[in-house]
């Protein structure tokens, strides 16, 4: 269909409107029937879920600041959030792992921006501007072959991201170098980073093996955080746990058949380090 | 003389043409319940209604969750305790207002994904679009900020993160996560703040919006599918 003029466009769309409103049906009862009919399938299956979710929460836990487990639909809720230690999982509602997953695939620094900005950004002016680039009368979407591509190709790419993003990295076992089980354990940073000595696969940070930075880099970046690395001096690490960390990534990362990696010898006062900063720190191999 | 006894029917009439004459109410929702729509109408055109249903479950569910919660570091995490394993009911509560938001999502995209593929945005309802696009943004808004209430760990460190991601936006950026987070640290205060916004803020602008939408939808009027048969039988396509 060619574009119409603005008098025509107007004279179409009165023309359609009469029709309807002519030979149309009353909204009550006839439609509101069906609105009715679709809310309270809405309503059952919000309940059904709830149900099934709450159907398998276990016990009770004694601990106040402890979880409680559940089955197929999650837990009721996970341990009370502690912003110094333990293990975390800094994964978001599922509806939000498409983008999640974009921050795996442009995981380069240089590209991160295009993750957590650029891309989201786009695709929202996309979604205001909509209206205004097509224009076409044309509604019949066997017509449209753009919109029909875009109708076909935005589920299959959200779904195949949030898929991918619900996956968890793969962790493997942490060495007993001074430092791997806080960085793989004790701490979050294994979800985000592939590091081989401690046996973690993350994939939202840069991969530590081949970006391999120095202790004082690491040490920077660790305590004051950049883009989406967290400040860990501000989650209440002391100096020696930051230090014990970044020693440990300047020592062990990239390291090939048991030989520490090419930045070892940046690494200040490791393994002292891990040693004073507790024994989640210290590892089995501490002072070795 | 005594006034005449009014009849059953007057008795409900009357009233009616008091308030009818006053605020022209009663011919409104007349309009509104008697006013045609197409002939075939399909199912897809429900989701909308399903749409507000959610919202309204989420509304009244909320309502309740705010009456036990408690938005401040200590307790945060207690209450959603007390609300999942002791309030009567409570499981079902919070279990609707989880889920419902996980239904909302979806029904949201369906709702688009309809109106998209019915080309139900093009003139004169690109304003209508508009206000939903608006609306997506809202909602998800709102799935953000309240993610962060429950206050578990993987709540508290997904929240870090996303405003850590806000914070590297060029220009912008720093500022909102400052804004988020209410200073440059994650606080106590950040709580507060997610659950203002959560609960009043964002909830005000998105019942605006339906509001707008809505008196466009019911203005411009709907159409019926564009493989309406009946439609290409009168010719009027
Ligand atoms: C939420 C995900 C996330 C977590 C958790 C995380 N990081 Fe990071 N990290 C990143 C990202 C993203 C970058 C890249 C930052 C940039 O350059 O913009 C990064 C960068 C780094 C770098 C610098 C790498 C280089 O080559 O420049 C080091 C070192 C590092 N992180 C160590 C750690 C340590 C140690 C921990 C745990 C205490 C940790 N990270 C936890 C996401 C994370
Ligand atoms: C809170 C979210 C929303 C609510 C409650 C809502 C509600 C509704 C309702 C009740 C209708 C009537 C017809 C129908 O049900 O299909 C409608 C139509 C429409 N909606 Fe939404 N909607 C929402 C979000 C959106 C979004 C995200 C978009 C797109 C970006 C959108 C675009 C439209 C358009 C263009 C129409 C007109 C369709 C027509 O006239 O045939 N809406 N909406």
């Amino acid at each position: 269909m060619p574009r119409l003029t603005a008098r025509e466009r107007r004279e179409a769309y009165q023309r359609e409107h009469d029709f309807q409103v002519k030979t149309g049906k009353a909204f009550f009862p006839y439609a509101i029937f069906h609105d009715t009919v679709a809310s309270l399938v809405t309503v059952v299956l919000i309940m059904g879920m709830s149900i099934i979710w709450w159907a398998d929460f276990g016990p009770v836990p004694d601990d106040p600041e402890a979880g409680r487990a559940g089955g197929f639909l999650g837990p009721a809720y996970e341990n009370r959030a502690d912003p110094g230690t333990e293990e975390y999982d800094p994964r978001p509602e599922w509806y939000f792992f498409f983008l999640f997953q974009l921050l795996r695939i442009f995981k380069e620094p240089e590209m991160l921006l295009f993750a957590t900005i650029i891309i989201p950004t786009l695709l929202m002016v996309l979604m205001m501007a909509w209206p205004f680039i097509d224009r076409r009368p044309e509604r019949r979407v066997s017509r449209r072959p753009i919109a029909m591509v875009l109708a076909v190709a935005t589920p299959v790419a959200l779904m195949f991201l949030t898929w991918e993003g619900s996956k968890a990295p793969a962790v493997g076992a942490a060495s007993d170098h001074p430092g791997a089980a806080a960085f793989a354990n004790f701490q979050p940073c294994g979800t985000c980073h592939t590091l081989a000595d401690a046996g973690t696969g993350g994939t939202v940070g840069p991969n530590l093996d081949t970006s391999n930075p120095d202790y004082a880099t690491a040490l920077a970046i660790i305590a004051d955080g950049k883009g989406a690395m967290p400040a860990f001096k501000a989650q209440g690490l002391t100096d020696d746990q930051l230090s014990c960390l970044a020693g440990y990534i300047a020592t062990w990362a990239g390291a090939q058949a048991g030989a520490p990696g090419p930045k070892a010898p940046t690494a200040e006062g490791y393994p002292d380090s891990c040693t004073a900063a507790g024994p989640d720190y210290a590892g089995a191999g501490a002072g070795g | 003389m005594a006034p005449p006894i009014p009849t059953p029917k007057e008795v409900v009439q009357i009233p009616l043409d008091w308030v009818e004459e006053r605020s022209g109410l009663v011919s409104l929702h007349k309009y509104l319940l008697f006013r045609n729509v197409p002939k075939d109408i399909s199912w897809l055109q429900t989701l909308g209604s399903a749409l507000i249903t959610t919202f309204m479950i989420q509304v009244v569910t909320g309502i309740l969750l705010a009456m036990y919660y408690h938005p401040t570091a200590d307790g945060a995490f207690e209450s959603i305790r007390y609300i999942t394993d002791e309030a009567t009911l409570g499981w079902l509560v919070r279990g609707m207002h989880k889920w419902g938001s996980s239904m909302f999502v979806i029904l949201l995209f369906l709702h688009m994904g309809r109106v998209f593929l019915m080309g139900s945005y093009k003139y004169p309802r690109e304003m209508t679009w508009l206000t939903g696009a608006i609306l997506f943004q809202l909602v998800m808004f709102m799935s953000l900020t309240g993610y962060l209430l429950v206050f578990d760990q993987r709540a508290y460190w997904a929240s870090v993160v996303a405003i850590n991601i806000n914070g590297t936006a060029p220009i912008l950026g720093p500022f909102i996560a400052e804004f988020l987070k209410v200073g440059p640290e994650f606080s106590e205060n950040t709580l507060s703040r997610f659950y203002s916004l959560h609960m009043l803020a964002v909830p005000g602008g998105i019942i605006a919006m339906i509001g707008l939408h809505l008196y466009l939808v019911i203005r411009l009027g709907v159409t019926s599918p564009p493989w309406s048969k009946h439609r290409a039988k009168a010719g009027d396509v």
